[in-house]
């Protein structure tokens, strides 16, 4: 009594650790067919827990994928808790788990066509990865492989599912203000050229002007006739000209009136005795 | 006397210190439980939260005295709730004064365990912030590859994960840093949800590839029919409102029971036993849900004219387009007790828009040593620009809002005026106006020198006149 009671603990510790060892999830007579709607006509593969097909399988947009396989704890066909086909966006990572239906004797199946699947997976670019997910409670290893990959083919006529990435706070593109472009001046060489053309044209005229007899050679009698009054009208109309000057190099407009009033209430006072001294000389008949 | 005063002074020094190692938004702490005396299970993590400075109050949902609001402020800065077998959790905690609670920037910790089922009040909260549990509400999460092998060997309901990495390449990992490579988190009989699509939730803590949630009930045999798998359980989930109040769904509150604080587990398929990291979890989830981690804080904004010669006055409220200008902001985050340097992740960036309606600009704010400070508390990030050429009422404006740190939105309005007339270049600058300006000149040479003709010249001879006395 005494010696089982002691081995009783230990033949415990072996069985179960042989039941670790030895007991494990698989599958056997995996297939995987993809019936055609229109055609109907099928491709049929044999999957292997051992190894994933080589190439990736084609799932058109009336297509159906089918996928039959008997679970199998420890060679014996049994019915796990958890079987799961898991379909995998490979750039994203993102998948979804499509559970099979097991009976007791561990058959199991699972169709999946273009309405089952999430449009983000719909909308991958890349074959999804398809991976066979069995497990159950209990000590016995879990099955977790890679079986196939499946190219979603999407209907050419239909539009290509999109879908908006929902929004996530984040860094957000830079943007840089593109300013106007600044104002451009023509070549130098053009204004200056036209600038000594508009400037040539000042010689121009005091060239036609004396040409046509134009002289000042009444200046000494009219100073001597009003010499005050013809000196300041025309330094007042020259004063003008110089106030005009300062208005555009440095003067505001309110420094700009009350000097310009000065200097034109100075050419009325003296224009008036001037342009009668030219008056007589009008009158006089030598003008 | 005087000595008496310096006690005072000192015993006043060591409340606030004890003042400042606290959460950022205050200590008073709602512990809802159907029992008082289920508290002693979770004797650490409460205890835990006491040592940080937490005033614990303990109520029964069925407590008639027990009201968050009195005269319509808060009477609670933080609520936590542990499971209750009641069905509804009474008229003192309906959804809508959970939703005003967290309205009025109270915080919430809500834990969940597979064996009862969430009250009605919590998952309408939840479903109003698109957290979605499972419809029975007693599903179970299970992971038959990554199980607890010590105490869960059978029925494979303790998960064990490793301590959480961050989220995001750009987001600081607040709840996993730190941890060994060893550390494991266990996660006893809990309830993993859907989280939607909202850009205020985040997962703390994903369920690895191979779980799944089923009901235990009516799927015991077989799961014909998942609710969610993967990684697209949650098991601890973030929710961060845009007034940056908080709320945390953990789905095992077993989780946070002293028996999970320090056991050893076993990974399935491990022979080491190895220490759980929960205690330490446990302390950051709930740090961070009670403002103790991941706060923000601005301490102050300035933005003045980068021009040589130019103004040096802080904060004007006029620019002129095309100036030049630089903008400071200071920042701070609280860790655990104290103020200390934010720095920005690093593949994140703290953007500043200049915007009319949208921006003109949006630029990275770069850290800038000269305005961080000597107490090393505040660090100061700038960005100089030029105004754009648009003139208009213009805002600096910083929006960062990150997961897991709490908003920072600010705005301030400058004006941005138009050039006045004599800022631009004279026109003597521009070779373009050079024939308009010889122009000038040769009109004003031109008028006097007609005026000098017709007051000064003689006629020609006798000739003009004669002929003009002719007609």
């Amino acid at each position: 009594m005494r010696f089982t009671q002691s081995i009783a603990p230990v033949l415990l510790l072996l069985t179960a650790g042989v039941a670790q060892a030895a007991s494990a999830w698989g599958f056997d007579d995996g297939s995987l067919a993809v019936v055609a709607k229109k055609s109907g006509g099928t491709s049929k593969e044999k999957l292997s827990q051992k190894a994933p097909l080589s190439k990736p399988v084609s799932l058109g947009s009336t297509d159906t994928l089918k996928l039959l396989l008997t679970a199998k704890d420890n060679g014996k066909g049994k019915r796990p808790h958890q079987a799961f086909l898991v379909l995998q966006e490979p750039e994203s990572g993102l998948e979804a788990p499509f559970p099979l239906t097991v009976k007791e004797s561990g058959k199991a199946a699972v169709q999946i066509s273009h309405k089952d699947l999430p449009v983000q997976l719909l909308a991958a670019t890349k074959p999804l990865k398809a991976s066979v997910v069995l497990a159950s409670f209990g000590s016995a290893q879990g099955l977790n492989t890679p079986v196939f990959e499946v190219k979603i083919e999407t209907d050419a006529n239909a539009p290509p599912p999109t879908y908006e990435k929902p929004l996530r706070y984040g860094k957000q593109p830079e943007i840089h203000h593109t300013f106007g472009a600044d104002p451009k001046s023509p070549p130098k060489v053009i204004s200056l050229f036209f600038a000594l053309a508009v400037a040539a044209t000042l010689p121009a005229l005091f060239i036609s002007w004396v040409s046509l007899g134009g002289n000042l050679n009444h200046l000494s009698k009219a100073i001597g006739a009003a010499p005050l009054s013809h000196a300041t009208f025309f330094g007042s109309i020259m004063a003008m000209e110089f106030v005009f000057f300062m208005y555009y190099t440095s003067w505001n407009l309110f420094q700009v009136l009350p000097v310009m009033g000065a200097v034109a209430a100075i050419t009325v006072f003296s224009g008036t005795k001037a342009l009668g001294e030219v008056q007589s000389r009008r009158l006089a008949g030598e003008r | 006397m005087r000595s008496l005063l310096s006690l005072f002074s000192l015993l006043a020094f060591l409340f606030a210190a004890a003042v400042s190692a606290l959460s950022t938004s205050g200590n008073r702490l709602l512990v809802i439980l159907d029992d008082v005396a289920e508290k002693e299970s979770y004797s650490k993590f409460l205890g835990d939260l006491e040592s940080r400075g937490f005033q614990l109050s303990f109520e029964s949902p069925k407590s008639e005295s027990l009201a968050l609001f009195h005269l319509g402020e808060r009477r609670y800065d933080h609520v936590v709730f542990f499971p209750t077998k009641t069905k509804g959790l009474g008229p003192n905690l309906t959804p809508n004064i959970l939703v005003d609670f967290m309205n009025a920037n109270g915080n919430v910790l809500v834990t969940l365990t597979s064996g009862t089922a969430a009250p009605n009040s919590l998952v309408s909260l939840l479903t109003e912030l698109e957290i979605q549990l499972p419809a029975d509400r007693t599903n179970l999460v299970v992971d038959h590859f990554h199980y607890d092998a010590a105490s869960a060997a059978d029925t494979h309901d303790v998960l064990l994960l490793p301590p959480p990495t961050s989220v995001r390449p750009d987001i600081k990992n607040y709840f996993g840093a730190g941890a060994g490579k060893d550390d494991v988190l266990a996660f006893p009989r809990g309830v993993g949800a859907a989280l939607g699509a909202s850009e205020l939730l985040t997962p703390i803590l994903r369920a690895p590839r191979t779980a799944y949630s089923y009901n235990p009930k009516e799927q015991a045999e077989v799961v014909d029919d998942v609710f969610a798998a993967g990684e697209q359980l949650s098991l601890v989930s973030a929710f961060q409102a845009r007034n940056s109040a908080r709320l945390t769904l953990v789905g095992a509150a077993e989780m946070l029971q002293d028996k999970w604080f320090d056991v050893e587990v076993t990974k399935a398929g491990a022979n080491k036993a190895a220490k759980t990291f929960n205690r330490e979890f446990a302390k950051r989830v709930s740090g961070w849900t009670f403002n103790e981690i991941g706060v923000l804080r601005v301490n102050w904004i300035e933005h003045h004219l980068n021009e040589a010669g130019g103004n040096n006055e802080s904060n004007p409220t006029i620019y002129r387009i095309k100036n030049d200008v630089k903008y400071t902001i200071s920042l701070s985050e609280y860790v655990w007790t104290t103020w200390s340097l934010f720095t920005v992740p690093a593949n994140d960036a703290l953007q500043l828009e200049f915007s009319m309606l949208s921006p003109f600009h949006r630029l990275a704010l770069t850290p800038s040593a000269a305005y961080t400070s000597a107490g090393e508390s505040e660090s100061g990030y700038s960005a100089t620009f030029k105004l754009p050429d648009q003139h208009g009422i213009f805002n600096f404006k910083i929006n960062y809002k990150r997961p897991f740190v709490s908003n920072v939105e600010e705005k301030n309005t400058v004006s941005v005026r138009h050039m006045a007339h004599d800022e631009w270049p004279r026109s003597f600058v521009i070779s373009g106006a050079w024939p308009w300006i010889t122009g000038v000149g040769v009109t004003v040479a031109g008028w006097l020198g007609f005026c000098a003709l017709w007051m000064y010249s003689a006629p020609v001879g006798g000739k003009r006149a004669g002929s003009k006395k002719t007609q």
